[in-house]
């Protein structure tokens, strides 16, 4: 069972996150402040690590700060409520894993955890497979069983960082910040559900198993069967 | 409490210093005056003595003592001295008892004391005198007194002290009314200053109608203080339109809530609810955010993020980024750019000023229209240029769309938070460039920005002139 630290000192959204990631099959311990956290993390060693970043006590960046030093290399996901474009490289730079902030989607949390459980498969693979899908990192093409498919740039890295986390669900907001490098929330909310369109078109052809789930309200997952 | 401070002011203890200084170089003068006509009184009597005694000398030794007493009978004031003595030293003629024995014959007019035969005062008196040795071995002595240039440097220098005492309460005077009326000033605007600092925004600093320092700098702070005026106002006003926008979309959550709450038969029509108030309190969020985001470029005076930028890359990707969109809504998209246009920025930031105004064309561009990009770089100066086939800006409402959370009316409908244009106008102006909102019909939003070597030293002094720059629009 995948165990998860969670360090966070406001009860109420501990005990939603608990209830949420409980549901989801995972095992969370729960530490209200720093000290505390650091402690169960050098005892436990979870497989991730839930921080905030404001905590009483010792704050979140400094107990990720120390557990690094001690080569601890536990994925974390820092919770902020400072969304700020610099917060967030300071909060990257100290050793977190992936930065959320206040308030967010559970889903969001859930679906940011599992992608950092399931770090993307050998970065050193040239050529990718999911299911019939097949794409050459290196001649720069992409087919569907024999079907080959005619790709624009912004399409080809969509599929492959969908490829690299198939069955994962990602959400908008990743995509975003991973493919777009985008560093803040376009006025234009289905910039991405227009894209994906795009690319579930010339995947899915007519007839063909559908590969490109929407979730509803969520975000998007690539299955591999 | 009062006497003491206007004693110790700056103002009046320079007035004092002025005075006293004013004084020394009077006095200095006195002295000088004096020592210049002491010189040319006693010049000018030697002079004269000496021309009597030539002329006695010259006359026959029989006429000679007529001469000397017709000399000294003329002489009504008593300050000329003669005499006339035998080989002996025996007085022959004239008031002098006898041959003052310091005095040189011969020679040129000195300073002596004389024995005088009737002695007019207990001293005698200081006399330049001038002896002379004539043929016979007489000896004709001649002086004058020069007692009187004492008496005239004593009367010029009472005239003097008289003159230098008003002078001085003059100028003691005028040091305790500028220090008294600086005093007041200052209590004056300290006194403005509390009521603005008790929130009384609107009250200025006096400003007379005069051009001295006082006045220049109270003009000054007056201009500070309008500039301060209007943020704050504008701030009130940002709190009002936050509470406004967020209001609208609380009202459906509510109403959703409330309504699912009695009427919701199903585990479905609950969710639905649940479903509508998530939306509505993810609209209120990215409201939030914008605003938060805003307040991250206005706020952002340092410029680590700042690099050489190629604007044509960012166009072009924005237009990759938009394409399919443009396409969905039937309106074409175009990019015209030239190669290599690098600016001194944030490449982050100025992305995100492009892909707002793309994004902004593209809503408001009804289909079968159509928007443009076009870069135009010329030698110092790179041109974006976001045009659209739109409704376009008016020119009422230029200034308004820059505001936070302007929608125009017709536009009420169009989703969109209603910062995207004070986005980007927080970008231009933190970069130092200018952003020009052309006329309408059909949208057209320019970004001037420098390149080159002049982009790093106007991006860095134009901090200080943000405010001049954001007010030339169109």
């Amino acid at each position: 069972m995948t165990r998860i630290l969670l360090i966070e000192d406001d009860t109420e959204t501990a005990e939603a996150i608990l209830a949420e990631l409980g549901d989801r099959g995972f095992e969370v311990q729960w530490a209200g402040n720093g000290v505390e956290g650091l402690a169960r993390a050098r005892a436990s060693s979870p497989d991730a690590m839930i921080v905030d970043r404001m905590l009483p006590g010792v704050d979140g960046l400094t107990v990720i700060e120390v557990l690094r030093k001690e080569q601890v290399r536990t994925p974390v996901l820092v919770l902020s409520a400072l969304g700020a474009v610099n917060d967030r490289v300071r909060g990257l730079r100290m050793g977190g894993d992936d930065y959320l902030t206040k308030p967010f989607a559970l889903i969001e949390l859930v679906a940011r955890i599992e992608a950092l459980l399931r770090r993307p498969s050998d970065s050193r693979e040239t050529i990718l497979h999911v299911g019939p899908l097949e794409l050459d990192l290196i001649e720069r093409t992409a087919r569907r069983g024999e079907r080959r498919l005619d790709l624009l740039p912004r399409e080809f890295r969509l599929l492959e960082y969908m490829m690299r986390r198939s069955d994962q669900l990602l959400t908008r907001a990743m995509l975003l910040e991973e493919v777009w490098n985008y560093k803040f929330v376009p006025a234009t909310t289905n910039l991405i559900d227009v894209h994906m369109g795009r690319l579930r078109h010339k995947v899915d052809g007519s007839g063909e198993t559908q590969l490109i789930h929407n979730v509803r309200g969520s975000g998007f997952v690539l299955r591999s069967r | 409490m009062q006497q003491t401070q206007l004693i110790r002011s700056s103002t009046f203890l320079w007035a004092l210093a002025v005075a006293a200084s004013f004084a020394l170089f009077v006095v200095a003068l006195f002295a000088f005056i004096y020592w210049k006509l002491d010189a040319y009184l006693v010049a000018r009597s030697d002079r004269m003595i000496t021309t009597q005694i030539h002329f006695v000398a010259e006359l026959s030794p029989a006429r000679r003592v007529s001469a000397i007493a017709d000399h000294l009978a003329q002489d009504s004031r008593g300050v000329q001295y003669a005499g006339l003595f035998d080989p002996a030293g025996k007085r022959l003629a004239g008031n002098i008892d006898r041959v003052p024995r310091e005095l040189g014959l011969d020679g040129a007019a000195q300073g002596v004391r004389l024995d005088l035969l009737e002695k007019p005062t207990a001293h005698g008196p200081v006399v330049r005198a001038v002896g002379s040795r004539l043929e016979g071995g007489d000896v004709l002595v001649m002086g004058r007194n020069v007692d009187e240039t004492r008496e005239i440097s004593s009367v010029v220098g009472q005239a003097l002290a008289l003159g230098l005492l008003p002078a001085f309460s003059l100028c003691l005077l005028a040091g305790a009314w500028l220090s008294l009326r600086a005093q007041r000033r200052v209590e004056e605007v300290n006194q403005r200053v509390q009521r603005i600092v008790a929130g009384e925004l609107r009250e200025r600093l006096p400003e007379g109608g005069t051009d001295d320092p006082f006045a220049r700098l109270a003009r000054i702070v007056n201009g500070m203080l309008d500039e301060m005026e209007t943020m704050i106002n504008a701030l009130a006003g940002v709190g009002n339109d936050i509470a406004h926008d967020l209001r609208t979309p609380l009202t459906r959550v509510r109403l959703a809530l409330e309504r699912g709450r009695t009427h919701a038969a199903t585990l479905e029509q609950l969710q639905d609810v649940a479903d509508k108030a998530i939306a509505g309190i993810d609209q209120s969020l990215a409201i939030v955010t914008a605003l938060l985001r805003l307040t991250e470029i206005e706020n952002n005076r340092r410029m680590a993020g700042f690099g050489d930028v190629a604007l044509d890359e960012i166009l072009r990707e924005v237009c990759d980024v938009y394409e399919p969109i443009a396409e969905d809504k039937h309106v074409g998209l175009g990019v015209v750019t030239e190669c290599n246009v690098q600016v001194w920025g944030d490449r982050d930031l100025l992305f995100e000023a492009v892909a707002n105004l793309v994004d902004n064309a593209i809503k408001f561009t009804p289909s079968g229209g159509r928007v443009d990009l076009a870069l135009q770089a010329e030698d110092e100066t790179a041109l974006v240029r976001v045009s659209d086939t739109g409704p376009g800006i008016s020119e009422q409402e230029r200034e308004a769309v820059l505001r936070r959370f302007y929608r125009s009316d017709k536009m009420r409908n169009t989703p969109g938070v209603g910062l995207g244009l004070s986005l980007v106008a927080a970008i231009v102006k933190l970069h130092g460039f200018r952003l020009i909102i052309g006329p309408a019909p059909g949208g057209r939003i320019e970004i001037l920005a420098w390149t080159g070597s002049a982009g790093r030293p106007i991006a860095r002094r134009s901090r200080a002139l943000l405010h001049a720059d954001a007010g030339q629009m169109g």
